[in-house]
């Protein structure tokens, strides 16, 4: 049976700005040489921290494909050696949440429940330190802001992944909502309703950024060709 | 600035190392009277590199383009504009030799083709306030020195001349190292934001030469250090800039494979076997001899040639002592390639980079690593010992390995050589990371962020009635 032909793309009711961060990283106050002093550093460290170890860090490694989601996991395994906290943290999905404070208590979770259950694993050093950083964000225009689907495809292609991880993955801080600046603007000003639920369930963790960018870029062309 | 940096081949644009003031950089004639380069199976180096080339012209912003992508270079056009018609002022040590001044030599030109002017001043001083500092500065990496009142006189008494002879004008002042960190005192008579760019690691340092200079730092509006853990408890805030390298410059920019065939040639290396390489000074910390010993174990399991490239041992008696060690466990193993270069070679040391199978920085103390950031860039696989700032490069099995141990250098060698998929892939994540967070071209956003930053902080300060 032959498919229903698409209704026509509508005109976008508003341009989509393209914008991107940038950040300079600042080194923070906190400092833990063993996970019991990595989890009372996590509940009194600033929300930057959380940040810079969450959302940007998975910005700053975006061309990892596998085995990298966040910087205490990282530094369990790497620092600690201990895979079976290092797997547990890595498990948290940066998607799950709207709000730092979220993250914060689901990693703190992990972690106090992971001491309490080896409890000689708390005061064992660590290889390395974990320096707690925090970033200084600036917020920059880029020169693109189409007003046609086609000229987002153009501009999408053209911005840095910065900009695609501003709009993609730290959106969801910003917006408060369990979405993204490119499913946003496709479901409200575009009425490209599936195009944008299929850009939710782009997977950051076994993507890369330039990954996230061309899948992101197919799924609009396939809603529109 | 070490003077091993100024000596060593391997040192990249930046330097995790502090600026200094050792006046033996870039001679203009370097020539070692004995023969320049040791290969095992006997020859000199070829005559092009007996002396200095002529350095080729800075390159400009767009140069980047193509390497670093079109949206970065708009990104640092942004960032410039809020900026323009203010201007910074860089202050060291050295005008010539040494990482610093080899990044000064390319930050000042691109930040003023972005219009924001940048000028570079140099402190002056005699001898004896070079010693003093000289002190200062291995005293904060952890030697032992006696703080004397006649050293703190010196180092005040210059620090005083030279808050006479310069002036500060600029929006932002950023005083590089520890020898011009006084001039600080001048930081009341001007619209300023003061910067300190603290190129060493100060995690251990003396404590009474800290206890001195402690209270200029913290009169500054921020510091910036190369690593977290070269990073002390500070009242300002501190910034992390990592050292970063110019995939322009002769030591990093792309090459053709006969430039790579060339100069494999002249040093007799086979480039149809594996090779496995190691660029750094003959010193100890580098551990070279330790490096021919990893060969050695990996060597009962699979074939590869084994190069040592490096300088010091031309000018430095301790580097001779090792070039000699490092001789006499090769043995008479024709597979082993020893070169003492000169300075100059960085297009050899590219090449040889270039033409290699694995990398390895088997060092045992590290700033923050640059010969790993030049490896890295070239898409190699790169084994490196743990220490300094390379786990800031080297994310354990994803852009590189690490190790402790000449048994885990052999057994990684062993298996990067034995998995080219693997070799490859955390060749091409290492490449990207540096392409991500160590090129010059982050430098410069960093400092237009944070001058950015800085000005919107004055701003937001009350003004003075």
């Amino acid at each position: 049976m032959a498919s229903a032909p698409k209704a026509p793309v509508r005109k976008p009711d508003a341009p989509f700005y393209f914008n991107t961060s940038e950040h300079l990283l600042r080194i923070g106050r906190y400092k833990a040489n063993n996970l019991s002093e990595l989890l009372r550093a996590m509940q009194a460290c600033p929300e930057d921290c959380i940040f810079q170890h969450t959302f940007r860090t998975l910005q700053e490694h975006h061309f990892i494909r596998q085995g990298f989601s966040n910087d205490f996991a990282h530094w369990s395994l790497s620092s600690c050696n201990e895979p079976e906290l290092a797997e547990r943290l890595a498990g948290v999905d940066v998607r799950d949440f709207t709000a730092l404070e979220g993250i914060r208590h689901r990693m703190i979770e992990i972690i106090r429940d992971f001491v309490a259950a080896h409890p000689e694993s708390g005061s064992r050093p660590a290889h390395e330190p974990f320096y707690f950083c925090a970033s200084d964000i600036v917020l920059l225009p880029t020169p693109y802001a189409p007003d046609t689907v086609q000229g987002f495809l153009d501009g999408l292609q053209h911005v840095s992944v910065h900009s695609i991880h501003h709009h993609f993955i730290e959106a969801r801080l910003r917006l408060k909502r369990m979405s993204n600046d490119f499913s946003v603007w496709l479901e409200e000003d575009v009425g490209l309703n599936e195009a944008a639920n299929d850009i939710e369930r782009i997977d950051i963790y076994t993507n890369t950024m330039e990954g996230v960018r061309l899948k992101i870029g197919r799924i609009v062309a396939h809603a529109v060709s | 600035m070490d003077a091993e940096d100024q000596r060593a081949p391997s040192a990249g644009t930046t330097s995790a190392s502090g600026s200094g003031h050792d006046r033996r950089a870039t001679p203009a004639v370097y020539v070692p009277e004995r023969r320049l380069a040791d290969r095992r199976i006997g020859r000199n180096l070829p005559a092009s590199v007996l002396t200095p080339p002529a350095p080729p012209p800075p390159p400009h912003l767009d140069d980047y383009a193509s390497i670093v992508g079109r949206a970065q270079i708009d990104a640092l056009r942004f960032l410039a504009h809020e900026l323009r018609g203010k201007s910074i002022k860089m202050v060291n040590s050295t005008a010539l030799g040494g990482g610093v001044a080899e990044m000064l030599n390319r930050l000042v030109p691109l930040l003023s083709e972005l219009q924001v002017p940048a000028h570079w001043d140099v402190i002056t001083g005699g001898n004896d306030f070079f010693e003093v500092t000289k002190a200062f500065h291995n005293a904060l990496h952890g030697s032992a020195y006696e703080l004397t009142q006649a050293a703190k006189d010196i180092f005040l008494m210059y620090t005083e001349q030279n808050r006479q002879r310069m002036h500060f004008d600029e929006e932002l002042v950023v005083i590089h190292d520890p020898q011009p960190v006084g001039l600080v005192l001048s930081r009341g008579k001007t619209r300023a934001s003061w910067v300190w760019r603290c190129h060493i690691d100060l995690s251990n340092p003396d404590r009474k030469v800290w206890d001195f200079l402690r209270p200029f730092v913290e009169q500054y509006d921020a510091a910036i250090f190369s690593s977290q853990s070269f990073a002390r408890q500070l009242s300002i805030p501190q910034y992390l800039f990592y050292p970063c390298i110019d995939p322009l410059s002769e030591k990093n920019r792309e090459l053709s494979d006969a430039e790579i065939q060339q100069v494999c040639d002249d040093f007799a290396i086979d480039r149809s076997r594996p090779i496995v390489t190691q660029v750094s000074r003959f010193d100890r910390l580098k551990d070279p001899v330790g490096v021919v010993k990893a060969y050695k174990l990996a060597k009962k399991y699979v074939d590869c040639q084994l190069v040592l490239a490096g300088g010091g041992a031309s000018d430095d008696p301790e580097g001779a002592a090792v070039l000699q060690e490092v001789r006499d466990e090769a043995g008479e193993d024709p597979d082993i390639i020893i070169l003492d270069l000169p300075p100059w070679c960085a297009l050899q040391i590219n090449a040889l980079q270039r033409a290699s199978t694995i990398i390895v920085q088997k060092s045992l103390k590290e700033g923050f690593g640059l010969t790993v950031t030049e490896a890295l860039w070239k898409g190699k696989p790169t084994i490196a010992g743990a220490v300094g700032g390379i786990p800031n490069q080297i994310i354990h099995k994803l852009t590189g390995v690490l190790v402790h141990s000449v048994e885990g250098c052999a057994f990684q060698i062993r298996y990067l050589l034995t998995h080219p998929e693997f070799a490859r892939t955390i060749g091409a994540n290492g490449r990207e990371h540096v392409k991500e967070n160590f090129l010059m071209t982050t430098n410069v956003k960093r400092w237009l962020l944070l001058f950015r930053l800085l000005e919107q902080a004055k701003a937001r300060m009350p003004k003075a009635a």
